[in-house]
């Protein structure tokens, strides 16, 4: 395991690993203690790790404490990644999405949960300018229109508001079982829609 | 296996809220468990998460400005975890270095084990036990597995085929409540042997012992019973293992 030690300056002058450089190689390179390695991974992820966790948080100053922590255990973790269990892209917001909603989950249950409107509201026009992350969004929003209300919903509650599947259900006032059903289904047919493998 | 604890319902349907991160902190531990004993589920639920994942792409945003500087500067004074070693599926090291390993592992164990004797009775059980651990150590075809299931502890098994015999110690299993123990089973294809209650742990180490009678094709493991111990397992298995052939 490479050292990080404390003087190893971020951004210090050794060749920038390339732009387009894959996910998986530079969590490879980040794995082995290279800080300009992470300063290249973190250009390629921070907009989508940052823009997830506001979606469930809500709060931008909270939204960008947990983005931290997130990226930090990207750094800390990157040599536990194993390619054979996924993409790293999906790992990465996977960490993400878990630090939200863990944190969603701490606060409610320290304090009485706030009313809010049981409606999905998903902030389409904070996409970012990036052709191919604009592409991106609108594959998943069409993949999302191809689900029935229910699936939408379930997933929708639960994805981007951080709910559990009995919030869900209370939510939508469908039992447990059929909240479970349509996740399952509902995320079946968009991976076939995502073409996902 | 491991279907006990969701009551009549499938546990495959929970892979989709498994990936949506919409189960509660128990449910999730359980199910986790579960996914650890069964392939197909946790096969379905990678798909599900790489789906899951891409839902990230409509929510892309800017990162707020100072975050790069405030990431990159915390990385440079955080240490990095060392990638995992010992998982279950590379789980056979080689021979020669694993009986060394496990010669240490054991030695630990038993040092930490080691009980005060009150009669000279008790004191030759357990030399004549401590010669049964020895005699599957030294084995010539003793192998030995690690399978690291933290944070549900670690466990190690030497076993010898032509001793018919094994010697389990886990390292680090979360501390259960006075009324509950930890048992060992051998699982065959006819069904499951009880292979007696673990030792309690001392300083996270659990106490060598010593299963006789393994068959093959016989997998270990533990399961969390009533501290008098049960007829059969129950679900959910903290650790199974599947013995090399």
């Amino acid at each position: 395991m490479t050292d990080s030690q404390p003087q190893a300056s971020p951004g210090q002058p050794g060749q920038p690993a390339q732009p387009g450089t894959p996910l998986a190689a530079l969590l490879g390179q980040v794995a082995r203690g290279d800080h300009a390695a992470f300063g290249a991974l973190y250009d390629q992820v921070a907009g989508q790790v940052f823009g997830l966790v506001r979606a469930v948080l809500r709060d931008p100053a909270q939204a960008e404490e947990v983005s931290q922590e997130v990226l930090l255990d990207v750094w800390r973790n990157a040599a536990r990644f194993d390619p054979s269990r996924g993409t790293a892209m999906a790992w990465l917001m996977t960490l993400a999405h878990r630090r939200a909603v863990d944190r969603v989950r701490a606060q409610q249950a320290a304090v009485a949960r706030e009313q809010r409107v049981a409606r999905p509201d998903i902030s389409y026009d904070s996409v970012a300018e990036a052709v191919e992350a604009r592409l991106d969004a609108e594959r998943v929003r069409r993949c999302l229109g191809s689900l029935t209300d229910l699936q939408r919903e379930s997933i929708t509650l639960a994805y981007y508001q951080g709910r559990t599947y009995r919030e869900v259900a209370a939510l939508l006032r469908v039992p447990v079982g059929t909240v479970k059903t349509r996740m399952r289904d509902g995320l079946i047919r968009l991976r076939d829609c995502l073409g996902v493998d | 296996m491991g279907a006990l604890w969701f009551h009549r319902a499938d546990p495959h349907t929970l892979a989709g809220a498994y990936a949506l991160d919409a189960l509660g902190g128990a449910d999730r531990a359980r199910f986790e468990r579960h996914l650890s004993a069964c392939p197909s589920c946790s096969q379905e639920t990678r798909g599900l998460r790489e789906t899951a994942a891409r839902l990230a792409a409509s929510t892309a945003a800017r990162a707020p400005d100072g975050l790069r500087d405030k990431v990159l500067a915390a990385a440079a004074r955080t240490r990095q975890h060392p990638p995992r070693v010992a998982e279950l599926k590379s789980a056979w090291p080689g021979r020669r270095w694993g009986m060394a390993i496990a010669c240490g592992v054991l030695a630990v164990a038993l040092a930490f084990g080691g009980i005060a004797f009150s009669t000279r009775h008790q004191l030759s059980q357990e030399q004549a036990r401590s010669r049964q651990i020895a005699a599957v150590l030294n084995a010539p075809d003793a192998t030995m597995l690690t399978a690291d299931a933290s944070p549900r502890g670690t466990a190690t098994v030497v076993m010898s085929h032509r001793a018919r015999a094994l010697v389990f110690t886990a390292a680090r299993l979360p501390a259960l409540p006075s009324s509950e123990r930890y048992e060992l089973w051998l699982v065959g294809t006819t069904g499951s042997r009880s292979a007696g209650m673990l030792p309690l742990p001392r300083a996270g180490m659990t106490a060598p012992v010593i299963v006789s009678g393994v068959r093959a094709g016989d997998k270990v493991a533990l399961t969390v019973e009533p501290a008098a111990g049960a007829a059969e397992p129950t679900m959910p298995m903290v650790i199974m293992l599947p013995l090399p052939s």
